[in-house]
């Protein structure tokens, strides 16, 4: 595991919906340029933890610090939440990326137009820039997201469920780019994933979540984890 | 037909302009109203514009402040976040729409107007329309269309995906609202000129064949605005030399040509 400075650290953090608390006084650091799945069983808070790390959710009690300077972090949700009904060309989606620079009124320049260009050529996507989302498979939805992320020039990526309704091909390739992008560029690439065998083999650390609770683990200490007992991982400070 | 075209245009100046701005004004809008899913908005606020009507002929007030403060009312609710509460939205626009609808009858049947009067007030009539009203719909709903195409983009962005369009800054919750009001405004204006059913139709049909024939959303704006004013000029023009009534006579016009997108998009699926 890297031990380079924290780029996100959560500070006794709970989150409830309603008066139903899901997180419970959860402290962890995150270190900078690593692929860190979030692994564990269906309702046990992967997706609210990753959603307060955004400020989707706001949190109970403790504090996130987000220490990535003030671009903000890449989301990929699931390709739901974007209605296939909107008339929006896979071009206009990544360049939704570029909203925090152009704000609501100015146009892209040439540096811009040439960044989204660039992303959507790495990703595979110029053939299908004047497609519709619901016109592109569920692969390309998935990079057409992951493009726009990308665009943002963000440092931390947060990716819900990423390969959920892929084939295994595809899936392959979509994690082989977030792979890449944690490795060859620095990127600190988080994602909730179901499988903890999967997340093996792309990371050697993980997040473990298991009711409520979330600690950094090797795959070893997962395993032990998700199977019952209850020791702290590392990653997790006082 | 032109013949017809050309008296009309000389007989009824007024509705023909004021016709034109609420039917592209509502169109553009009504892209909106139908990508966010809530068609029924439009009929249920048309029905609270024709509510505050009512109340106001009543209480001896401007038509207009009624519809406004009535419709404006109930978008405040309405653009409120639905996602989490037990009632979805559209439940609380059909309670919303039969009160309304309920409550202006009772309304103006204790006002002495004759029936003719009351329909005329309640649910307008273009063929009716006065400079007045061309003033009023010139000053609130070009206003209004100006400011939904200045903020084209975060709005956009907003309905389009709400967590990822707040990670990276929009504040989906402020344009959201900023949408329902202006989209309250253009509805209680046009509603007191056109009448509910007209602008419903404008809110539904024209965004349809504009999102069935274009893939941009620039384009399904300019489409759906555009095919508002030619079913609109059409239905008049028919209206006049048939002598039917006017605001009918426009939305089947606009069915009929929704009808022709509609096998158009299918033909060339096949």
């Amino acid at each position: 595991m890297t031990t380079s400075a924290p780029i996100i650290r959560c500070e006794h953090v709970s989150v409830a919906y309603g008066r139903r608390e899901v997180i419970h006084d959860v402290c962890l650091d995150i270190p900078r340029g690593i692929l860190l799945p979030f692994v564990g069983p269906n309702g046990a808070g992967k997706t609210t933890l990753l959603r307060a790390i955004l400020g989707l959710l706001p949190v109970r009690s403790g504090q996130i610090r987000t220490l990535f300077g003030g671009k903000p972090a890449g989301y990929v949700p699931q390709q739901k939440a974007i209605d296939p009904l909107y008339p929006v060309t896979t071009r206009q989606i990544v360049e939704m990326g570029l909203y925090p620079e152009l704000g609501w009124w100015r146009r892209p320049q040439l540096e811009q137009k040439a960044r989204v260009r660039s992303v959507m050529e790495r990703f595979g996507l110029s053939a299908h820039q004047s497609k519709t989302f619901g016109e592109l498979s569920g692969g390309m939805k998935q990079k057409a997201m992951l493009a726009r992320a990308l665009v943002s020039g963000s440092e931390v990526f947060v990716l819900d469920e990423p390969t959920s309704e892929l084939d295994e091909d595809t899936e392959r390739e979509v994690l082989s780019h977030l792979v890449a992008m944690a490795r060859n560029e620095g990127k600190t690439v988080l994602m909730a994933h179901h499988g903890l065998e999967q997340a093996a083999a792309l990371a050697d650390t993980v997040c473990v979540v298991h009711h409520g609770r979330a600690c950094l683990a090797t795959i070893e200490e997962a395993r032990d984890l998700l199977g019952g007992t209850s020791s702290v991982g590392r990653g997790a400070h006082a | 037909m032109l013949e017809s075209l050309a008296h009309l245009v000389a007989a009824f100046p007024y509705a023909i302009v004021t016709g034109l701005l609420v039917a592209v004004i509502c169109a553009v809008f009504g892209v909106f109203v139908i990508l966010k899913r809530v068609v029924f908005i439009g009929i249920a606020l048309a029905e609270m514009a024709a509510c505050g009507i009512a109340g106001a002929l009543l209480a001896g007030l401007p038509p207009i402040a009624g519809a406004l403060s009535l419709t404006l009312a109930a978008v405040a609710i309405l653009a409120l976040p639905f996602e989490s509460r037990r009632i979805p939205r559209d439940a609380f626009m059909g309670v919303l729409f039969v009160a309304a609808s309920s409550v202006s009858v009772l309304l103006v049947s204790r006002s002495g107007l004759g029936l003719h009067e009351v329909k005329a007030l309640l649910y307008g009539d273009l063929i009716l329309a006065s400079p007045s009203d061309v003033l009023a719909i010139a000053a609130l709903l070009v206003p209004a269309l100006a400011a939904l195409l200045l903020f084209l983009r975060p709005m956009l962005y907003a309905f389009l995906d709400r967590d990822a369009a707040t990670v990276l800054g929009v504040k989906p919750t402020r344009w959201e609202m900023l949408f329902f009001l202006l989209l309250g405004l253009v509805v209680a204006t046009a509603s007191k000129v056109a009448g509910a059913l007209l602008v419903f139709c404008y809110l539904v049909v024209p965004a349809t064949v504009a999102l069935l024939l274009a893939r941009r959303i620039q384009t399904v704006l300019a489409l759906a605005g555009a095919v508002a004013a030619v079913f609109t000029m059409g239905g008049l023009a028919v209206s006049f030399a048939a002598d039917l009534p006017t605001n009918q006579t426009i939305c089947t016009a606009g069915c009929v040509l929704a009808a022709i997108a509609w096998l158009i998009r299918s033909a060339g699926r096949t």
